[in-house]
């Protein structure tokens, strides 16, 4: 069990984290959710409904909070949505209501040419990401010394989806990976402005989208368009960061491991053990409670039984794969640090 | 710390409540399955949410015969659970407005799809017989299927391999469930559907799944 072999005393949330992120000893696995732990019922408790929450930083904040006070996990990640930088960025956004997750309009795609990229120079002053920016300054006046504030910035291939469209900009990346890498370069700017801009928010770690997901694209293309410019942001965004690929990413979690990411934020569709095998401690993994069928659809015992499967192949941090369906219930969430927490338990009688 | 308490499990949701402030409003099972009791509930604290649940629970006596207890939790006359008959006459309690009043529903309907007049009569001891009048086509057809409906959306049994006739199986009337299923019970495609359709609302899709 990789980051609890070593003894050591009562950590904090965020010192729980932040270790786990290092692969250094924890006192017990942190309960970690780089994405969105947000649900209808935790909008109601404290009346901070979508989507105003991802539009006013008082009520981004206090529906992050929830993740702590309510559901017991040792983060605070108020950056529900994947499309915060791309309203900044000019795309037409579909904020829908309470019930569902704002989108980007795909169909309607700012734009055709890699020479039509500009970062806005309002970027982080719109209110899109001014928002998250004022949120984490909020929750890290009044949590940062509990728990860890974890901020996060979408990836230049999420951004290149949302600003040309998915197909365009998969058949560009087919017809010319000179012009894809060009964009992606471009792009990335906006990912590193974002990134360090929540760092000096306060920030304690980030969680890094990039959805260069299973279903349309390879671990070979994984490697020649991304893998490089993940070192980059390693370099460039100075705070631990966790990679966060939806799908079957077993193909490149190899490549994701030489980066020199903090940590891999993986999906249910990867088994524990093989993916700890593939990226052998060179980052830490986070994951993988299982979203549709386990967290929404099941119950607490489902749940409980995914905990321990990630705890004991020894992943390093545990939480939902993804961001979790708005309407899953309380209980289930409420589950998971129960869970750690009588794992742990067991393993020191046993011991 | 929280706010959040052990309130049971969760068994059906209405996201948002058309009738008051999009509030969110779950339906929560607690005690032993066998003789489940029901809470009708919401975290919203704005004013006037509670008077909303209220209106629910009433609206749930009145749609399902289910009756309160002490404590203000739900459960139905035989003890039994029918938590699937439960959980609808739930969300159709949710769909009516505090202006609109919650009547028991006839056990008669005019069913779209024959023209026919659709009648379930109680025989007691639980036993509904589906009967059909008027000119419509296929009757012994609709029959079977409405009382298949009434099957699946009330987790009822078929009697001795008959196809008009089904049962609770808690060996008690229901005239009301019946009542409120029977509405539901020649379309159940159609709730199936909704059902679907509710469920896949609000989960998170990668960019390259959305539409």
């Amino acid at each position: 069990m990789g980051t609890e072999k070593q003894t050591v005393g009562p950590m904090t949330g965020r010192e729980r984290v932040l270790a786990a992120l290092k692969r250094e000893p924890v006192d017990r696995t942190p309960i970690c959710n780089p994405t969105s732990v947000a649900t209808v019922e935790l909008m109601d408790l404290v009346d901070a409904p979508f989507p105003e929450a991802n539009r006013q930083p008082e009520l981004m904040a206090r529906l992050a909070a929830t993740g702590y006070t309510e559901l017991g996990f040792d983060t605070i990640m108020p950056v529900f949505t994947i499309i915060q930088e791309s309203s900044a960025l000019g795309c037409k956004i579909q904020w829908e209501q309470k019930d569902n997750w704002p989108t980007v309009r795909m169909r309607e795609p700012i734009w055709e040419d890699i020479d039509e990229i500009k970062i806005p120079s309002d970027f982080l002053t719109h209110q899109d990401t001014k928002c998250v920016l004022d949120a984490i300054k909020i929750l890290k006046k009044e949590y940062g010394d509990d728990v860890a504030i974890i901020g996060k910035t979408m990836g230049p291939w999420s951004q290149a989806y949302h600003c040309f469209g998915v197909e365009p900009f998969l058949l560009l990346s087919l017809d010319d990976p000179g012009q894809t890498k060009l964009a992606l370069d471009r792009l990335k700017e906006a990912t590193i402005e974002f990134g360090v801009a929540q760092i000096e928010a306060g920030a304690d770690a980030l969680t890094l989208p990039d959805h260069a997901t299973g279903d349309l694209v390879s671990g070979e293309y994984y490697e020649r368009y991304l893998r490089d410019l993940h070192i980059e942001f390693v370099e460039r965004i100075p705070i631990p960061l966790i990679l966060h690929i939806c799908g079957r990413t077993v193909d490149r979690m190899e490549y994701i491991a030489q980066t020199g990411m903090a940590a891999f934020h993986y999906d249910s569709k990867n088994e524990p053990g093989e993916s700890m095998e593939v990226v052998k401690e060179r980052i830490s993994l986070v994951g993988n409670i299982n979203n549709p069928e386990t967290l929404f659809s099941k119950g607490p015992e489902d749940v409980r039984g995914e905990v321990y499967k990630n705890l004991e192949s020894g992943v390093q941090l545990v939480g939902p794969e993804c961001a979790i369906p708005l309407q899953t219930a309380i209980e289930n969430l409420k589950e998971i640090p129960k869970a750690v927490q009588d794992w742990h338990k067991e393993q020191a009688g046993l011991n | 710390m929280g706010q959040t308490v052990d309130i049971g499990k969760r068994i059906e949701l209405v996201p948002m409540d058309p009738h008051f402030h999009d509030i969110t409003i779950a339906l929560y099972q607690q005690g032993p399955e066998e003789s489940p009791l029901f809470l009708v509930h919401t975290y919203s604290q704005i004013e006037g949410a509670q008077e909303r649940i209220q209106f629910a629970i009433e609206a749930m006596t009145h749609l399902g015969n289910l009756v309160v207890t002490a404590n203000g939790l739900l459960q139905f006359p035989c003890g039994s659970g029918h938590q699937l008959a439960c959980r609808r006459t739930f969300l159709e309690s949710c769909k009516l407005s505090p202006n609109e009043s919650a009547e028991p529903r006839p056990l008669q309907i005019l069913d779209k799809k024959s023209g026919l007049t659709i009648t379930v009569d109680s025989l007691g001891k639980g036993i509904y017989q589906v009967k059909a009048d008027g000119k419509g086509r296929r009757a012994d057809r609709r029959i079977s299927a409405i009382a298949g409906g009434l099957m699946k959306l009330g987790e009822m049994e078929e009697v001795d391999g008959t196809l008009d006739k089904v049962a609770f199986p808690c060996g008690d009337s229901h005239d009301a469930l019946v009542g409120l299923l029977l509405v539901r019970a020649p379309n159940v495609r159609a709730i199936v559907r909704e059902q679907e359709m509710a469920a896949s609302r609000g989960v998170l899709a990668a960019p390259s799944q959305q539409n």
